[in-house]
């Protein structure tokens, strides 16, 4: 039997040979060295629920934005709500106001203080150049930024020096009326690299519950740059900015208009293998007007430090600080208004880690802690311990505890509205959450991961009613999610490839105090079970078929049905240029992800050229 | 209501603690099988092995028109069969391309691709004396390596992909004429910046 075992792997390592020497040398040079999940080992190894999407997965998803991309990580819930708006979160809490997740592109954090959440329309990036993405399913531990509450998720594009050249991609189709790209990379000098890159689409509208059309059509048009220095072998100078502008149109009461620009300066500088400094500063404007309901100006400013070294043979020690200050300008309205309009909000950060190996390759223990200042709850401690035992070179087994918070945000205490009001005096929501998983590679081809948590929740928001029609915001509610997510990649040889996760999550909530509280609609509408994969195969003759799948079982508050949605992407490329036909939102000719809106199944066909 | 919730909760703890269990016995009765060679290991062998494209030697440095291209390795051998199986039945031009394991340094001057291996960082400047003069390309995978005279790295980047550190005065040193389209995807460097 173990002989058999090692036959296999001699050859798959043969095959995997074969594999690799049909690669050019540019192709090889752009392998990550890490086989099968494709992840750095440093985060192979990490004690938490990690998966990482790779830039390759996404082109063959045929997802044409960022959030679609984020459907190829399993262990985080996506619907897609109208045209434009979308629901995102990890282990529940689900809403297109969903406010437990820290989400990061290069660092930047994209998080709004009127909700605590993001606004996915404004967040576009050149798929193209996406490195990978992490995700991170569970308190991102003590590392990440504010709210990595139930999950954290890490956009991380290419360095200018691989994505050297030029890239012109368009498309046009049904639900993507039409999309084009361009992006063009160079040098200056012998060790400065850059890019810049300019985008462009026009989505098609949704439907309304009746199959009419929802009239919610729109673009978005975004040009950017980066520029990666690379002074000597120990310094890294990167500087990048985006800029960006659209709308969706709307029956009433106007048109949605956005827009928003941002520049992030970084430099590292490496001691050792173990030891590097690391300071980061953004700017960030993003500016909406919502017709009928609020116009918002939002400037962040940030400064960040992270710095690490050895202590000893056997202990890594990281710490870091952190400034942030948002400057929150809203325009209210009669429908809905914040007092006061205008607020500036400073965040103070600081955190320590240490890792401890106590038996070398095979156990270590990390513990750590937060320590934030924001203004409404003042400070908040969100320490964690975990422990990940690796009996052998394929399998590791971890564990964690770790309390982490939801600070308040301006809807929970300043929002004035006809139907509810928030409360100055309201309180941080708090988690401890307890995590055991196992992760092996039962074989050179297949990698498997199981992450089990126990998530609970004190002080979550609710909707008092003291007195008849008079709603306020507390933090009446207490809560547990519990739950598992089953994700596994599998290349079945050298031209077909499998990913797929499960997730199961059940989740209670019951009142804690209060008077006539009820559960505040806005605490998220999950689905308990959740599958969903991606296969890609190369075919002869140059030749690409992938499909992806999802499945999310019925949501119930309010009702959404069960539904089962599939992309199909066949490609053709033959040296610099690539031509694609993909369909999604396949078997159904519409369907509905989130609230009442339904998403139309849609077509489009792709021609890119990178030389 | 509230005895109720209660209940399911403790039969939520009680499914964790199931679920606890049944990963712990997982893990018992897993039994890992033999070891297999790392990504990065086959990613360097043909990384090797393509080399032999995108670099021209003299003609004068094979001994007769069949004669093989002979990729050598100094010391430790980390790759295995895998780099024997990198170039199997792989040709430079018209000549087989054959994988030696080189004892001595002599052994190494006659290699048209020389290999050398971290255990002999120490010993690396006597090597590269000892091939002055000769048509071998030095490859190596560690820190100093293009400093003390090698022609080509290997690193890893900060991105988990490996990177190439080309002495491209070295390589024309011992008339060794690189492809362009090497020197383009290397990291051209003088052996003070390694």
């Amino acid at each position: 039997m173990l002989a058999a075992e090692s036959n296999q792997s001699t050859n798959d390592v043969q095959q995997s040979i074969r594999a690799l020497k049909k690669l050019s040398l540019d192709e090889l040079l752009n392998e990550r060295i890490t086989i099968v999940s494709k992840t750095p080992e440093k985060l192979g190894q990490s004690a938490s629920a990690v998966q990482v999407i790779t830039g390759e997965e996404i082109q063959r998803s045929g997802a044409t934005s960022l959030p679609e991309a984020l459907r190829l990580a399993s262990n985080l819930e996506v619907a897609q709500v109208n045209s434009h708006d979308w629901a995102i979160s990890a282990r529940g809490f689900n809403n297109t106001l969903a406010n437990k997740l820290l989400v990061m592109i290069d660092g930047r954090a994209v998080y709004t203080p009127l909700y605590a959440g993001v606004y996915w329309d404004a967040q576009n990036v050149l798929l193209e150049d996406i490195d990978h993405i992490e995700v991170v399913s569970g308190p991102g531990g003590t590392l990440w930024g504010a709210n990595a509450v139930n999950g954290v998720i890490n956009v991380i594009t290419k360095s200018a020096r691989d994505t050297q050249g030029t890239y012109v991609s368009a498309a046009a189709g049904t639900f993507l009326q039409d999309a084009g790209a361009i992006r063009y990379g160079g040098t200056l000098g012998s060790n400065v690299f850059y890019r810049v890159y300019g985008q462009r689409f026009d989505g098609n509208p949704s439907r309304l519950a009746n199959g009419d059309d929802a009239e919610d059509a729109w673009d978005m048009t975004q040009g950017g740059f980066r520029m990666d220095w690379y002074p000597s072998e120990i310094n890294t100078v990167t500087f990048q900015g985006d800029f960006y502008g659209g709308g969706a149109e709307a029956v009433a009461p106007g048109d949605l208009t956005l827009n928003g620009q941002n520049v992030l300066g970084r430099w590292t500088h490496t001691f050792s293998e173990e030891s590097d400094l690391q300071i980061q500063t953004y700017f960030d404007r993003t500016w909406r007007d919502i017709p009928g309901s609020i116009g918002q100006d939002l400037k962040t400013y940030d400064l960040d430090l992270q710095h690490r070294f050895p202590i000893g043979e056997r202990q890594s020690f990281v710490w870091g600080a952190g400034y942030r200050l948002m400057k929150d300008q809203i325009e209210n309205s009669p429908a809905l208004a914040f007092n006061p309009s205008e607020k500036n909000l400073q965040l103070f950060s600081g955190f320590i880690q240490d890792e401890i190996t106590l038996v070398p390759d095979r156990l270590r223990f990390t513990a750590g802690t937060k320590l934030e200042h924001n203004d409404y709850s003042g400070f908040e401690v969100q320490p964690s311990a975990r422990l990940a035992w690796t009996p052998d070179e394929r399998e590791t087994i971890w564990g964690a505890v770790s309390r982490a918070v939801r600070s308040p945000s301006r809807i929970d205490t300043e929002v004035v509205s006809p139907t509810v009001v928030g409360d100055p005096n309201f309180d941080s929501e708090k988690l401890i959450a307890l995590e055991l998983g196992y992760r092996v590679r039962p074989a050179e081809r297949l990698s498997l991961s199981l992450a089990s948590y126990y998530n609970f929740y004190e002080d979550l928001r609710s909707v008092d009613e003291p007195t008849p029609g008079n709603r306020v915001l507390a933090n009446h509610f207490k809560g547990e999610i519990w739950g598992f997510e089953l994700s596994g990649q599998y290349h079945v040889t050298d031209w077909w490839r499998l990913r797929a996760g499960y997730n199961y999550l059940n989740k209670n909530l019951w009142p804690h105090g209060g008077i006539n509280v009820s559960p505040s609609i806005r605490e998220g509408n999950d689905s308990k079970n959740q599958f969903s994969f991606q296969s890609i195969v190369d075919l002869p003759a140059h030749f690409q078929f992938d499909a992806t799948g999802r499945y999310y079982s019925a949501l119930t508050s309010p009702d959404v049905p069960a539904y089962f949605a599939m992309d199909i992407r066949l490609a053709w490329h033959y040296k610099s240029t690539e031509i694609s036909l993909v369909g999604q939102n396949l078997f159904e000719p519409e369907h509905t992800e989130f609230g009442t809106q339904q998403i139309p199944r849609g077509v489009y066909g792709k021609v890119t050229w990178r030389f | 209501m509230e005895i109720l919730t209660h209940r399911i909760r403790h039969t939520w703890w009680r499914c964790w603690l199931a679920l606890l269990a049944l990963l712990t016995s997982t893990v018992c009765t897993h039994h890992a099988d033999a070891q297999t060679v790392s990504r990065e290991t086959q990613l360097k062998a043909v990384l090797l092995y393509n080399l032999t494209q995108f670099v021209e030697w003299p003609g004068s440095v094979f001994s007769g028109s069949n004669a093989p291209l002979v990729i050598g390795i100094l010391g430790q051998d980390a790759f295995g069969r895998v780099l024997d199986d990198a170039v199997r039945g792989e040709k430079y031009n018209t000549r087989p391309i054959v994988v030696r394991r080189c004892q001595t340094i002599e052994e190494g001057c006659s290699c048209q691709i020389l290999f050398v291996s971290s255990s002999e960082s120490s010993k690396l400047s006597e090597i590269i004396s000892q091939l002055k003069g000769r048509e071998v390309l030095t490859v190596g995978d560690f820190d100093g390596f293009v400093r003390a005279g090698g022609m080509i790295r290997f690193t890893k980047s900060s991105q988990d992909k490996i990177r190439l550190r080309i002495n491209a005065d070295a390589a024309k040193a011992a008339e060794l004429s690189v492809s362009g389209k090497l020197l383009r995807v290397a990291e051209i460097i003088r052996p003070e910046q390694d």
